[in-house]
């Protein structure tokens, strides 16, 4: 392998660098929207997570975490992708257009106390937005996951929680997000793990 | 909603019932946690780089020249590395303007397949038959684990290799069983304890081999050959 190749393959990781580093810059976000989250899975909420191409990958993995943890112990979760259900997504794309998709799900799917996670790397994704306005509506804790400069959707007064990537390259921006809702998934266990830190209610 | 799965939480979390804690002092930590993980992604990927980066670019060029010849890739894997495995097939599938188009699938995407492979002979299958039903001599076998440990995966990357196809690897740990086959033409062990940081790093690392493909591909090597993706 000649040389040229070797700085090819440095100068690809080399740009995943100051991304990853920034996720630390937004540690109090990621905190903030852990805790929501825990509070909201205390009561009895699930997370409900989308995506397009790609994210739609991400979506999956995520409900997966949260229902069969890795880590040895961990009590499951409840949460499911939109992603995953090919009849329903080409049903609902058919015949009310693809703009529609997840926000359908959304409607007859959730309840107010429910999560909404879209994941949308440009932030762009109308279907994603669609249906976080729709989970937003019903009362759901709505979060998003983005990049670039977050776009439409972290931009929406109807997202609670919007962590954006600041990178422009959507393979960069997915690995943070990645890492994003491995901690995500993590830090919501360690709220379940201190007293009293979930809300009134708890304490009540 | 009959009913509700936080129905059982204060029998399972009593100690959440029972007082106050400083709930600053707990974002506190919470927020030392995810700088500390920031910085261990970072520190694991330098080291997937300094440990594999020749390979890497080894392992594009041998892709790219794979496909230049008509090969098809499957990716697979279980659990979060399934997903892994979708991404991979999408991203080669329909990479985007600008990027090349290349034949890939996702051997965890049919639900149907999957089901009746498990459930007529086991799991352990669910990956090896598709292979043998649908690979190639030159065709590309891309298989992802955390542990290096999954059977099916070994089964199919066994599979793989029978056909005479281009195979490549992603483990974590020591690269278990993966690494003991000693037949896998291109493995790329993430040297950590860690899933969650390991599939961090396997995504840089897929994401890294689909780019210097795009790019052996694009250069005047492969140009000449390609069968016009």
């Amino acid at each position: 392998m000649d040389q040229s190749a070797l700085a090819t393959v440095g100068e690809v990781f080399a740009r995943r660098a100051r991304p990853a580093c920034g996720l630390a810059r937004d540690a109090d976000a990621v905190a903030r929207a852990c805790h929501a989250m825990a509070t909201r899975f205390h009561d009895g909420g699930r997370l409900i997570v989308f995506g397009d191409g790609e994210a739609a990958t991400d979506a999956q993995h995520i409900a997966v975490e949260f229902v069969h943890p890795v880590i040895v112990g961990k009590r499951a979760l409840p949460s499911f992708s939109l992603t995953g259900d090919v009849a329903t997504i080409t049903g609902v794309a058919a015949e009310s257009g693809f703009d529609e998709v997840f926000a359908h799900q959304i409607r007859h799917l959730a309840v107010p106390q429910d999560m909404a996670l879209g994941v949308s790397p440009h932030g762009e994704c109308r279907n994603v937005l669609r249906a976080l306005e729709t989970a937003k509506a019903m009362g759901l804790l709505t979060l998003a996951l983005t990049g670039g400069d977050g776009g439409a959707i972290a931009r929406s007064p109807s997202v609670d929680h919007a962590l954006v990537v600041r990178s422009g390259d959507p393979r960069v921006i997915k690995e943070v997000h990645v890492t994003t809702y491995h901690i995500l998934w993590e830090l919501v266990h360690v709220f379940f793990e201190q007293p009293g830190v979930l809300g009134p209610r708890v304490v009540a | 909603m009959s009913e509700r799965p936080g129905d059982s939480m204060e029998s399972l979390y009593p100690f959440l019932y029972s007082g106050a804690t400083d709930l600053e002092a707990v974002l506190t930590s919470v927020r030392a946690s995810t700088v500390e993980k920031a910085n261990e992604i970072v520190a694991l990927r330098r080291a997937v780089l300094e440990r594999d980066g020749d390979r890497l670019a080894a392992c594009a060029w041998a892709m790219a020249g794979a496909f230049s010849r008509g090969a098809r890739l499957f990716a697979f894997g279980n659990g979060g590395s399934s997903t892994d495995a979708q991404d991979v097939a999408a991203l080669f599938l329909h990479p985007g303007a600008g990027a090349r188009p290349l034949p890939a699938f996702a051997l965890t995407a049919d639900v149907a397949v999957v089901t009746a492979l498990a459930n007529d002979i086991g799991f352990e299958v669910v990956f090896a038959r598709q292979i043998a039903a649908s690979g190639r001599p030159g065709d590309i076998a891309f298989g992802l684990s955390t542990s290096g440990n999954s059977r099916n995966l070994i089964a199919a990357f066994r599979e793989a290799d029978r056909r005479g196809m281009v195979t490549v690897g992603l483990a974590g740990y020591d690269g278990g069983q993966m690494a003991e086959l000693g037949t896998i033409d291109h493995l790329f062990v993430v040297p950590s304890t860690s899933v969650h940081r390991i599939q961090e790093a396997q995504t840089t690392v897929y994401h890294a081999l689909w780019e210097l493909t795009q790019d052996a591909l694009a250069g005047s090597t492969y140009a000449g050959t390609s069968r016009g993706w």
